[in-house]
């Protein structure tokens, strides 16, 4: 049958334009797929061929530059949306567990041989408050996306905010914990290696920030078209 | 009409088609040329895109079931929805009775004195 396998063709080459949660995007091609046999199927009952039925609606759909980018935007807000909450909730879960981890194997922090400096205590709050302000920043972002989309934000906006939300909020993660790790080596660096299941949950949490790093520069990429 | 002029009522035509009734993707497209005479003239793979950002804005629900022997997702409106409706509704009242006003006279421009 000639030009029976146009829908196929063009729902492929959306398919391989199209970046982003494989779920979110297997249910938009899903549903342009059933769309286009739709309208072929209209096509048919007026008595065209089934090639040129196919044809049409495939002309109907629209060009794919211009279908592929409405879709690409729809794509990068659901990555966005989910990068955010999982922002939201692993960031202040993995403190929370690092938190219990050390308490566990390590009890209370035991006092420096001499009192550090000034600088040290506002290091050490400020690491342990990253992950609330993360996940308040998450919160907010949420927010943001849902009024924005009620103002008729496109996707790809909203997928650049998350991303830059994200970014933001892994680059200052790892920051105020990197500074804290050098800060204690420069003092005390036995510290450091006090407890191998601290140590191992330490890289873990190292593990999980750098998850969410990806998941944030995926939220950049799948939003810059 | 072209794509262009219609891009920026495309959210409250897909809300007008819905008004009280659930419909699929493929129906509303069909609606939407049945409602306009065939006049629209819109690359409807745009259309689920929009239906989408409906959704995400809480003004449109959706979910996949059968109709009429075929798995496809049907769109409905929120109380959200209903009610940006009816603001889109007398917004556009107010812009065309405005338009109307000026354009819709016929007459010369008055005269300066």
């Amino acid at each position: 049958m000639a030009g029976a396998g146009l829908i196929e063709e063009y729902v492929s080459a959306l398919d391989r334009r199209l970046r982003g949660p494989g779920p979110v995007k297997r249910d938009l091609l899903a549903e342009a797929r059933d769309s286009l046999h739709d309208a072929a199927e209209s096509y048919r009952h007026r008595g065209l061929p089934e090639s040129e039925a196919q044809a049409r609606a495939v002309a109907e759909f629209g060009p794919l530059g211009v279908v592929a980018r409405e879709y690409q935007g729809e794509l990068a807000v659901a990555h966005g949306a989910r990068t955010l909450r999982s922002l939201l909730l692993v960031v202040p879960l993995a403190h929370l567990l690092w938190e219990a981890n050390r308490r566990f194997w390590i009890g209370a922090w035991q006092p420096f041989d001499q009192p550090p400096p000034d600088w040290y205590p506002l290091i050490a709050t400020a690491n342990d408050t990253t992950a609330w302000v993360v996940a308040l920043c998450a919160v907010a972002a949420l927010l943001a996306v849902r009024w924005m989309s009620r103002r008729g934000a496109s996707g790809v906006a909203l997928g650049r905010l998350a991303g830059a939300v994200a970014a933001a909020a892994v680059g200052t993660t790892v920051f105020c914990n990197l500074a804290l790790v050098v800060a204690t080596a420069h003092l005390d660096a036995q510290r450091l290696l006090a407890s191998p299941p601290v140590l191992l949950a330490t890289a873990l949490s190292y593990v999980i920030t750098l998850r969410c790093g990806v998941l944030a520069h995926r939220c950049l990429r799948f939003s810059a078209v | 009409m072209k794509s262009d002029a219609l891009r920026g009522h495309l959210d409250a035509l897909l809300l007008a088609v819905l008004d009280g009734r659930r419909l699929h993707g493929y129906a509303i497209i069909e609606a939407l040329q049945v409602a306009s005479g065939g006049a629209l003239d819109l690359p409807t793979g745009t259309v689920y895109p929009a239906l989408r950002r409906l959704e995400r804005a809480g003004h449109v629900s959706s979910e996949w079931g059968t109709v009429a022997g075929r798995q496809r997702r049907t769109y409905h409106l929120t109380p959200a929805g209903r009610r940006a409706l009816t603001e889109e509704r007398t917004a556009w009242r107010e812009f065309t009775a405005a338009i109307e006003g000026v354009l819709g006279g016929g007459g010369p421009w008055p005269a300066r004195a």
